[in-house]
């Protein structure tokens, strides 16, 4: 059963990781919201804001300038090629997704994915160490109660054990 | 008053040097007269700092512009409500500000403790007064708020009109507020370690000013946003700015201390983990100031003198040796004394929960750091603003409020699937009807709006969850109370950690909600208008009447463009935008005007006028703003349950203990 709902879940996760990464970012209305937030202010104060949320004069001029060149047919990437050869690529609101700006977006991800497996083999060393003491803890039970003893039945005893994790269950849930 | 103020910041650094001293050697030779004699250090630390304060606050008040800070902070037509707070309007008076918060702190755990734990609080109390140390030499010798001018101007420069808004009042302390509070947990963990008591007694002593501080800490973030969003004029309230980023990170790691703190109270478990998440919480405060204060990276956040970095970046490479080479050294006292038992239990749910929250800490100080690196590395400077953050921290963020969801309801130790099944089927029931319910309604063009969708699907599981607990919770007291609301205060009352925390995580469910829809599903139009000409977004059409023009002050003149605001054919709202223009200053601030529903709000914008009378007006239709902010004032009411004393817990913690020695005893044998 458990096995049946890990395989749904994870073809849900993979479905829906797909549908975003196939959906497009910009519809066509908002082509001038996705230039701005490509791009950063460039006035003289030097703002450091992302040009959608800037509202200095200088912003609005750019603003104008880059409605007039995409009615005059440019498209967002070459507008955005011809800001970085004026400027630079520090005109861009985010690292690039190639060469080494590339790690910027990795590194993120990498250092999860590598603490997810961290505390993964954390846990089942854990789980691991504790469960052979248990097995050890039933075979002595098992060798001292052998002759007379009061041994519980094996009914009983999960009977027992399944009380006992229910008000472990709710203490304190 | 000057000379006085300079004189007790100069006394207060001699004192608090002596409390340093004496403190440490007083719990190192077990010297009684020293103690008794450093007792009276945070007291004296205090009262100089204060006075040196009120002195800096009378300079500000009487226009006493021989002072150079006030020359540059304030002029005589500042309203004292803002002479008031351009007291940390810039680097000097807010390093002073901090070191007055500090010292207040610094009091109130010196007569909280006093005549507790021997061992522990003399080194917290010598930690305390080390960093206070730091920044009086540097209000003394670096950056000293008293420096003259030889021949005073008759007026001051004024305070920057961003910075003349309300919440230049509210926003600055409350963060500071929690910055310097998590001074208090570190200086205790420090404590702890120099001293070896490493139980859970220095966690016990400080977990109210943990999450206090915390509490200061959200709200600051929260109060900035709101700041943002009503006096930058852009229709949002964050934008990753990297001084924003450095309020944030700090927020997030302290937010994994305080749940992973909670297994080392009932389990006995994570103590190096902990250590080191309280040891990066308050580097990451230090690392703010660093930024601020270093105008290493660009941000609008920026003090003009920004010249102090190498004092912190010092401090904060001291910082992280020192208490690195404590901790190694501490290893072998820092063993836990249980382990997990399951994959499938609340302590997993809480490394997971950690190592999201650290995650997005991460993904936030890589993001602001990187333009360093790449210039370093590349020669290259560039920038990462919004869409990184956005893109990087959004998928890492829903799976936190998944946890957010699964954590509270997940047994301890070990969950079986009877457990998994009670608890989970409801809520995950009640998130698939809803997505269900959503799906037709709302838009799902784009990436943006699917992960919206994904995070209200989660955000009713995570409510759905909560609030089942609290109904199981009341029904099972309703039998010993006369009604449902006794009963359900009753609960409270007697959980207050319990239920506290879970109010707050309905609070931050909302918060995500709110972030969700508004930075989704949000529209804006621009339009330029003559009186009488409309203006249509949504459901609503905006006339615009009329343009006026009022001469605030002798340094500010008001243009306010006033607007009909109809839905439905009738008028609900006028709305009055405006610009306003400071005498002296390249840039007019904008002032917008907010409808504000918990529904939607619709934000108006003079972005433009000129003398016909012809105006450009800007307006946004934000979806659920007002959750967030009403996402906070739940916070603050969970945060105020979880921290309000409680009599009882000290004997739960005892049975708890007692159950502990039971069920873990024998499994350790």
């Amino acid at each position: 059963m458990i096995i049946y709902l890990k395989k749904i879940i994870f073809v849900f996760f993979i479905v829906l990781f797909v549908t975003i990464i196939n959906s497009s970012i910009a519809s066509a209305g908002a082509v001038l919201s996705d230039l701005e937030n490509q791009l950063m202010c460039k006035c003289d104060d030097k703002c450091g804001k992302v040009l959608i949320n800037c509202t200095c004069s200088t912003a609005d001029k750019n603003r104008k300038k880059f409605t007039k060149m995409l009615e005059s047919g440019l498209t967002v990437d070459q507008i955005v090629q011809q800001q970085i050869e004026k400027y630079g690529e520090t005109v861009l609101s985010a690292p690039t997704k190639n060469g080494f700006n590339l790690t910027a977006w990795v590194i993120p991800f990498g250092a999860i994915m590598i603490g997810g497996i961290g505390i993964r083999k954390l846990i089942n060393g854990w789980v691991g160490k504790n469960k052979p003491d248990i097995e050890l803890q039933n075979i002595k039970g098992g060798i001292a109660s052998e002759p007379g003893s009061e041994k519980p039945s094996e009914a009983s005893s999960s009977k027992y054990s399944r009380r006992l994790k229910d008000e472990l269950d709710r203490l304190e849930t | 008053m000057n000379d006085i103020g300079e004189f007790t910041l100069m006394i207060a650094l001699a004192t608090s040097l002596y409390g340093t001293v004496a403190y440490v050697m007083a719990a190192r030779g077990n010297r009684i007269d020293l103690y008794l004699s450093a007792d009276k250090v945070p007291l004296i630390t205090w009262a100089c700092i204060m006075i040196s304060s009120i002195a800096l606050w009378k300079a500000f008040f009487t226009n006493d512009f021989s002072l150079q800070y006030v020359y540059a902070y304030s002029n005589i037509e500042l309203d004292y409500f803002y002479k008031f707070s351009s007291f940390w309007g810039g680097q000097k008076g807010s390093l002073l500000f901090w070191a007055l918060i500090l010292t207040s702190y610094m009091m109130v755990v010196h007569i909280q403790n006093r005549s507790k734990n021997l061992i522990v609080v003399p080194y917290a109390m010598a930690v305390m007064l080390a960093i206070t140390c730091f920044f009086l030499f540097l209000l003394n010798f670096s950056t000293n708020p008293f420096e003259r001018i030889p021949l005073p101007p008759e007026d001051g420069r004024g305070l920057n009109p961003l910075l003349q808004n309300y919440w230049m009042v509210i926003h600055p302390p409350t963060l500071y507020l929690g910055y310097v509070g998590f001074t208090v947990p570190f200086a205790f963990a420090m404590a702890a370690l120099i001293s070896k008591n490493l139980d859970d007694a220095w966690i016990r002593l400080t977990r109210k000013w943990t999450v206090v501080s915390w509490f200061f800490l959200c709200m600051g973030n929260l109060f900035g946003a709101s700041w943002a969003y009503v006096e930058l004029g852009w229709g949002g309230y964050w934008a990753w700015d990297p001084v924003e980023n450095a309020a944030f990170m700090p927020l997030i790691v302290a937010t994994a201390y305080l749940h992973s703190v909670m297994i080392q109270e009932k389990k006995d478990m994570m103590k190096v983990w902990n250590m080191s998440l309280i040891l990066l919480t308050f580097v990451m405060t230090i690392f703010g100031t660093f930024i601020t204060r270093s105008g290493l990276i660009q941000s609008v956040h920026t003090f003009d003198e920004a010249t102090l970095g190498y004092y912190f970046l010092g401090l904060l490479f001291f910082i992280i040796a020192v208490c690195t080479a404590l901790i190694i050294s501490r290893l072998p006292l820092l063993k836990s004394k249980n382990e997990l038992d399951s994959f499938l239990s609340r302590e997993a749910g809480f490394l997971f929960n950690n190592l999201l929250l650290l995650g997005i800490a991460f993904a936030t100080f890589w993001g602001t750091i990187f333009p360093i690196i790449s210039e370093a590395i590349r020669g290259v400077k560039i920038t990462v603003g919004p869409p990184f953050y956005n893109q990087v921290n959004v998928p890492i963020g829903l799976a936190l409020l998944a946890l957010i969801g699964i954590g509270p309801i997940i047994a301890w130790r070990k969950a079986t699937w009877s457990n998994l099944k009670k608890n989970f089927l409801k809520p995950l029931m009640f998130a698939l009807i809803g997505g269900a319910i959503l799906f037709p309604v709302v838009p799902l063009s784009n990436r943006s709006e699917i992960y919206t969708y994904i995070a209200f699907i989660l955000c009713i599981f995570v409510l759905s969850s909560m609030l089942i607990e609290f109904y199981k919770g009341t029904m099972a007291r309703y039998a010993s109370s006369e009604t449902y609301l006794g009963a359900l205060g009753s609960l409270i009352w007697n959980n207050k950690r319990r239920y506290g925390g879970y109010t707050v995580h309905i609070g931050v469910v909302m918060i995500y909600a709110g972030i969700a829809a508004s930075s989704s599903y949000g529209i804006h139009t621009e339009k330029r208008l003559k009186i009488g000409e409309t203006i249509e977004i949504r459901d609503y059409m905006l006339r615009y009447e009329k343009l006026a023009a009022i001469q605030a002050t002798s340094v500010k003149t008001r243009i306010i463009a006033q607007l009909a605001v109809e839905k439905d054919g009738k008028k609900i709202w006028t709305a009055r935008p405006e610009k306003e223009f400071y005498k002296g200053q390249n840039q007019p601030v904008s002032e917008v005007d907010v409808r504000s529903t918990l529904a939607s709000d619709l934000y108006v914008i003079l972005a433009d006028f000129s003398e016909d009378e012809s105006a450009t007006i800007k307006v946004y239709h934000n979806p659920m703003v007002k959750w967030l902010w009403t996402g906070g004032w739940i916070i603050a009411l969970g945060t105020m349950v979880c921290a309000w004393p409680d009599r009882l817990e000290q004997r739960r913690r005892l049975e708890r203990l007692k159950l502990q020695k039971i069920v873990f005893s024998p499994a350790q044998e």
